[in-house]
């Protein structure tokens, strides 16, 4: 039918011209016409010319429309030109019209406000305060406009508020542009239902009733800090392990560790094992970097695994950005994923691939690059790239190794050469079994497209451009196998040498400098090494996980069998938490089973004093002892940098008002609590931010007397009767980065704290660009030493192996620290070898020998052995008609997991109820219709265990694969009040009015139920006549959606422990049903008792644990988070 | 004056009819006004006899495949603004520059984007509804027997065809044609086309006989 219509035959020509003859068409065009144009001739004639007009105050910096230059503002020309003028920066006071200027016919009818002409337009004076976003990880720059001229009049710092917030055209990731979650931060900040001052658990109250007193920072900080006193005070070696700093996504540069390894304790959980773990590990095991960055602008094809670099992850607004600007220039992008996502909507080929076995498919290019040639007849294969940078010489060299892989049937025979060219045929052979035929079966993907795909990669040459992420690797056991096979090909091509379009990788494009103002500090150092080991990060049974094992914490306080099986075996696990606090984290909520985690946060003897540094309210707040409001984007200081493009850039996170007000003149009465007081004054609440937050709790109530040898570390060198400050800190860690410091001395000579005034002022900073195989770089040597990693070791101390690595003895430990090829001693790779290892030795060693090399398992009977490589939802696993993989994983452009909930501009855009895409045949098939409500049940296929169901709605659709479901689990918000009294407090404080509808909750240990109760508009309706921030809502009556944004899925979820890499593997299989008459969209039944049990099958079948014999807790190369850990932390003695 | 009132009210529908098409996307009651209409259905031969239009509701077409064959060819894939056609970095100027700009402002028009919900005033959808607000007002004209008007009014439409719609609609009508995956969005990208070259011809036509 399509082709038919698409001839390029026309219906008319014969017939042109009858459009308007003897033809009535009897419909007026008012009645279909849109009537997208309005008059305006009720206002005066327009002014011949729009001019400037003058401003009353005369100010020169005044614009009709406001326009950014993006020649005057780009970042070279701003810093060449010296442009950037302090003294008159116009970003201190910038004139803009009022928003009805627009919707009034402009000044040129009516003016400009003033006393002679009041019914003129109102001219609004800014301060442009540049910051950074804090909606998701990519840092893009923001300028919070805050509007001073009320305050000039007046002085009242009441009088000072965030109008919105926009780009910073400075910014060299962002350049001027951010996402939808980047303008809503203001309405984040003028939240109706923001928590005003820090709460306290009602005394008598058990934690989730929800009563709650009001209480100040410094009651809290005294409290936490005498229980933080009693750990660093204790001389056993539990109790450094009984204080846990769980971190949602950090949006920061290496701060936090030094809150734990500043006392001396292990404490430190990132949420990386429910985000990245998977690709993190198969990275590291390539090139001990545990993430990769990619150069988007000048790839030829951008190859992307899931919808993330596009459209809603990492990085997302930056790399669509550059993505769009390299397919301008004529780049191809495939978009491989069971979804047909945005990005994959506008791909030059979709690749749905059966979610877990993409390994299958990355192998099959490898195979096809190692067997085939081009059309030349030349191979394939970048040897140039491969014979010097691959670490070939290792595996080649070890025999013991190659004799497994014919044990193992990966080869047919041990070579007998061990040369590159008998390496290059060994690796051809081990390919071969990948065919077509294979991936087609094993990929449930079509021949055309694969073969395809091969085509395109092949076009492209080494210009390939990939950021292996979430999705796959996230997704199933075995995820970190994707990352690892999908570089292979990378490898082959030469794509991952880190040159232009290719892929790079994140420590050669990020700066990391926000923890490293110890010169500020009393101490003048940093923190000393910890020597603990904290086995409720870091159990012994994932000693390779990437990275702590935070999606079990409660697993684990709660499994006592478990705990004193390990202390038999000379361990020292916690029974119990003294102190725990996520920050910015709700992990109630986004951990897999969430029942899990509430009845641990419910055991006062096993979390004695849990306390969240949240800027909203939570799930998890319900289960705390104190909620201490922290601030958003614009409300506290960061440094924060990520490899976005191949150069070295960074965000200054500021708090604008307090910036604002101090550029005015105003004064904190405590130089080290400036943020916190410039909030109380301006009205937005007691929000205070984590530098000041920790300098002062350490120093003020966990060592006031310095005699822990903790306080030392956060009082001022300058003044060290009170914690360091600002702009002490930031002065002191910025000097770590050699061009920032050169042109702050020159742009600020008379200051006491450039380098932090020119971030202040900025925002951002570039420090390094076009940074292209670094590897290559030459050793630095001085004189008769090299230099590496800001050390010195003298050249008679550096000993080289016969692969030509450079090494050097630290600890009792060899560091490589360079590599000779071609005769030139040149830095490397970060590996262990200094090269890309396709062969990882020392993974090997640590029990994982058969996977140590990029391997699938090729048929039914190899999946079972090599059980740890197979998605737990592969279609081995599907039997019946109604069962499914569900792909729960892709994010969505508009949310973020915990802070985005009452924004009201987000909410507005993101009530699409988030359904169970279900292919149409499959629907059609079990006769499911768009709408309807069914039943989606989760099984474990390792113990064929059921953990519950959820109620969603179903909408079938060709946008995703057959057998394949997708439902996002980056929705289903709930809350259990409306609202909350506070005695002695006149207002109530309203719980997520505008993003979580009202259920009923019941739990007894083993099952647990939400049911959706209420929606939004009722209580929000009651309360439209708000008491904060009314000015910023004068909508409330307004709220159509009833915030019902699908079921919590998270917690009908098991936990699925991958053995290795010790992520939470998000898929599920589903059987799905049609709803009851008595289930309504929304409601979960999760039984957690089931889910415990598959915990500890997942934990006890798949694992390789430490055991005796063992010497290290975990290799002290592989990069480990949080606390830096003495060797005498790592050292493990195992008794049976 | 070789004009008739029927002959404007007919470019007033079709103009109307047009812009409304490639504005947003189609609702029941615009579905309808194309099938009560012999006439108007006949422009659309394609989705007269097209097979999905029998088999489903009003409804379901326009949630399977209406809508999205319109957000393919209006959002995804294809770029409905003048600008992105004349600009040589093919950026959608949205702001102050935009060419249209200037001249609904001389008619005292604005656009009300957010209604379009088109992110500048030079959308397809945008253009047409303005030649159709030119045919309507071209009506009152006629009404009042003002030939001096009429004759300012067919010289602006001829401008705007000229300068604008017809300088870079048909490229996108083509594309928009070969893309599309419904007989009724392949009509109209050819009806719009057609229409437009067509009354060119017509308005350069009267303009010479009223010379």
């Amino acid at each position: 039918m399509v082709k038919k219509m698409n001839s390029n035959e026309s219906s008319f020509f014969e017939s042109r011209r009858t459009f308007l003859k003897g033809t009535s068409y009897a419909v007026a065009g008012a009645v279909v016409a849109k009537g997208v144009f309005s008059t305006v001739i009720d206002t005066p004639a327009m002014a011949d010319e729009l001019k400037a007009v003058p401003v009353p105050n005369g100010t020169p910096m005044y614009y009709p429309t406001p326009k950014w230059d993006p020649k005057q503002y780009t970042w070279k020309n701003f810093v060449d030109s010296y442009n950037f003028n302090p003294s008159e920066n116009i970003w201190n006071s910038f004139h803009e019209l009022d928003g009805a200027d627009w919707k009034r016919g402009g000044i040129g009818r009516n003016g400009i406000e003033s006393e002679e002409n009041p019914d003129g337009i109102k001219l609004n004076e800014y301060m442009l305060v540049p910051t950074a976003c804090s909606n998701c990880e990519a840092s893009c720059g923001l300028t919070a406009w805050v509007e001073i001229g009320e305050f000039k009049k007046t002085n009242d710092p009441k009088d000072l508020y965030v109008r919105k917030y926009m780009g910073n055209p400075m910014h060299p990731g962002s350049r001027g542009r951010n996402c939808a979650k980047g303008y809503a931060t203001q309405s984040q900040m003028y939240d109706p239902d923001r928590i005003p001052f820090p709460l306290k658990k009602a005394p008598g109250s058990k934690r989730g009733e929800g009563k709650w007193i009001r209480c100040t920072w410094d009651d809290a900080m005294k409290d936490i800090g005498s229980k933080l006193a009693e750990l660093v005070k204790s001389d056993d070696e539990v109790s450094k392990n009984m204080f846990i700093y769980q971190v949602g996504r950090p949006n920061e540069n290496g701060f936090g560790p030094r809150v734990p390894m500043s006392m001396g304790l292990d404490g430190w959980d990132s949420h990386t094992n429910i985000c990245s773990a998977g690709a993190r590990e198969g990275t590291i095991q390539w090139t001990n970097d545990d993430r990769n960055s990619p150069d988007w602008t000048n790839a030829k094809l951008i190859f992307l695994q899931s919808s993330h670099a596009a459209d809603a992850g990492h990085y997302f607004q930056q790399a669509a950005g550059r993505i769009a600007e390299a397919r301008k220039k004529g780049a191809k992008l495939v978009v491989m994923d069971p979804r047909l996502s945005n990005s994959a909507g506008i791909a030059d080929l979709w690749v749905p691939c059966y979610p877990g076995t993409e390994t299958a498919l990355y192998l099959y290019l490898a195979n096809r690059i190692l067997n085939e040639k081009d059309i030349n007849g030349n191979d394939l294969v970048n040897h140039n790239f491969v014979k010097n940078w691959v670490n070939w010489d290792r595996l080649m060299a070890n025999k013991e190794y190659l004799k497994l892989l014919v044990e193992k049937g990966y080869i047919k025979s041990v070579p007998a050469g061990d040369s590159y060219e008998d390496f290059i045929k060994m690796i051809s052979e081990m390919y071969q079994p990948y065919t077509l035929d294979f991936v087609v079966e094993e990929c449930k993907i079509e021949a055309r497209t694969v073969e395809k795909l091969y085509d395109m990669f092949i076009d492209a040459g080494a210009r390939v451009a990939t950021y292996i992420w979430r999705a796959g690797p996230i997704g199933h056991r075995g995820g970190w196998m994707i990352a690892r096979s999908a570089f292979l090909p990378f490898v082959l091509r030469g794509a991952m040498a880190g040159d232009k379009g290719g892929v790079g990788l994140h420590h050669w494009h990020v700066i990391s400098v926000n923890g490293k103002g110890e010169a500020a500090t009393e101490s003048g150092e940093h923190p000393e090494k910890v020597d603990a080991w904290n086995e409720l990060a870091w159990p012994p049974e994932y000693p390779l996980s990437t990275y702590e094992m935070s999606h079990i914490l409660p697993h684990m306080l709660l499994d006592d069998e478990w705990r004193e099986k390990w202390n038999k075996k000379g361990l020292n696990v916690p029974e119990k938490l003294a102190v725990y606090c996520p920050r910015m984290y709700n992990p109630v909520w986004i951990n897999p089973d969430g029942f899990r985690w509430i009845e641990a946060l419910k055991r006062e003897d096993k979390i004695e004093l849990p306390f969240n540094l949240s800027p909203t309210w939570s799930e998890t707040n319900w289960y705390c002892e104190y909620i201490l409001p922290v601030g958003l984007a614009g409300e506290r200081h960061d440094q924060h940098s990520e490899a976005t493009q191949p150069s070295r850039w960074l965000s200054f996170r500021q708090p604008a008002l307090r910036v604002a007000l101090e550029k005015l003149g105003w004064k904190p009465k405590h130089p080290a609590r400036g943020t916190l007081e410039a909030h109380m004054a301006s009205g937005l609440g007691e929000i205070w931010e984590e530098v000041e937050f920790w300098a002062n709790l350490m120093t003020d109530y966990v060592d006031p007397d310095g005699s822990l040898g903790v306080r030392k570390y956060w009082a001022s060198k300058k003044d060290p009767s009170r914690a360091v400050s600002i702009a002490e800190w930031y002065q002191a860690a910025f000097d770590n980065l050699p061009n920032l410091r050169e042109t702050a001395k020159k742009k600020y000579p008379n200051s006491e704290f450039p380098n932090y005034e020119l971030m202040r002022d900025m925002g951002t900073w570039l420090e390094e660009d076009n940074i292209y195989r670094p590897q290559e770089r030459a050793l630095k040597k001085e004189g008769d030493k090299y230099i590496a990693h800001g050390h010195e070791y003298p050249v008679d101390e550096v000993e080289k192996d016969e692969f030509g690595t450079l090494l050097v003895e630290h600890e009792g430990e060899k560091h490589a620290i360079g590599i000779e090829v071609d005769g030139e001693i040149l830095q490397g790779f970060h590996t262990l070898s200094k090269k890309l290892e396709f062969f990882s030795e020392w993974f090997a060693e640590w029990k994982w020998p058969e996977y140590a090399v990029p391997i699938y398992p090729r048929n039914k009977e190899e999946r079972k052995k090599m059980i740890h490589l197979v998605t737990q939802v592969h279609h081995d696993y599907m039997e019946k008609e109604n069962e499914f993989a569900v792909n729960t994983i892709f994010r969505l452009p508009y949310n973020i997991h915990t802070r985005s909930v009452n924004s009201k501009h987000l909410m507005e855009i993101s009530q699409n109820h988030n359904p169970v895409w279900i292919n149409t045949d499959d629907a059609k098939r079990l006769n499911i219709k768009q709408g309807d409500a069914i039943k989606v049940t989760y099984v474990d296929t390792l113990t064929n265990i059921e953990s519950g169901y959820f109620i969603a709605m179903a909408v079938p659709t060709e946008a995703t694969m057959p057998g394949v479901l997708a439902n996002s689990h980056h929705a289903g918000r709930w809350k259990l009040k409306n609202a909350v009294d506070i005695p002695g407090f006149s207002h109530q404080l309203g719980v997520m009015g505008l993003g979580a509808p009202l259920y009923d909750m019941t739990m007894d240990g083993k099952v647990g139920t939400l049911k959706p109760k209420e929606g939004l508009d009722k209580a929000m309706l009651a309360r439209r006549d708000t008491w904060q921030f009314k000015k910023y809502n004068k909508d409330l009556d307004n709220i159509w959606w009833d915030g019902l944004s699908g079921a919590w899925q998270n917690a009908v979820m098991a936990t699925h422990s991958d053995p290795i890499a010790g992520n939470h593997g998000w898929h599920q299989k589903a059987i799905i049903e049609k709803a009851g008459p008595d289930d309504t969209i929304g409601d979960i039944y999760v039984n957690y008792e089931n889910n415990f049990k598959v915990f500890q099958a997942w934990r006890d079948k798949l694992t390789r644990p430490l055991q005796a014999g063992d010497k290290l807790r975990r290799p002290m190369h592989m990069p480990r988070t949080g606390p830096k850990i003495s060797k005498k932390g790592y050292t493990v003695n195992i008794t049976e | 004056m070789n004009i008739t009132l029927e002959e404007i009210e007919n470019r007033s529908t079709l103009y109307a009819l047009t812009s409304r098409l490639m504005m947003t996307e189609v609702d029941e009651e615009f579905l309808k006004s194309i099938e009560s209409n012999a006439d108007i259905l006949a422009l659309f031969p394609n989705y007269k006899e097209w097979e999905k239009r029998k088999e489903f509701s009003n409804k379901i077409l326009k949630e399977r495949y209406l809508d999205v064959d319109f957000t393919n060819l209006s959002l995804l894939h294809l770029v409905p603004y003048e600008t992105f056609y004349t600009r040589d970095d093919q950026m959608i100027e949205s702001g102050g520059d935009n060419p249209v700009l200037s001249i609904y402002d001389a008619f005292d028009f604005k656009v009300k984007l957010e209604e379009a919900r088109v992110v500048s005033p030079d959308h397809i959808g945008v253009e047409l509804e303005f030649m159709y607000m030119l045919c309507d007002t071209m009506k009152k004209a006629y009404e009042a027997n003002d030939e001096d008007a009429i004759r300012e009014f067919l010289m602006v439409q001829r401008g705007f065809l000229k300068d604008h719609l017809l300088n870079w609609a048909p490229m996108y009508l083509i594309n928009m044609k070969r893309e599309s995956r419904t007989a009724l969005y392949h009509d109209g990208a050819e009806l719009t086309l057609e229409f437009m070259l067509s009354d060119y011809e017509y308005v350069n036509e009267k303009l010479e006989e009223m010379k």
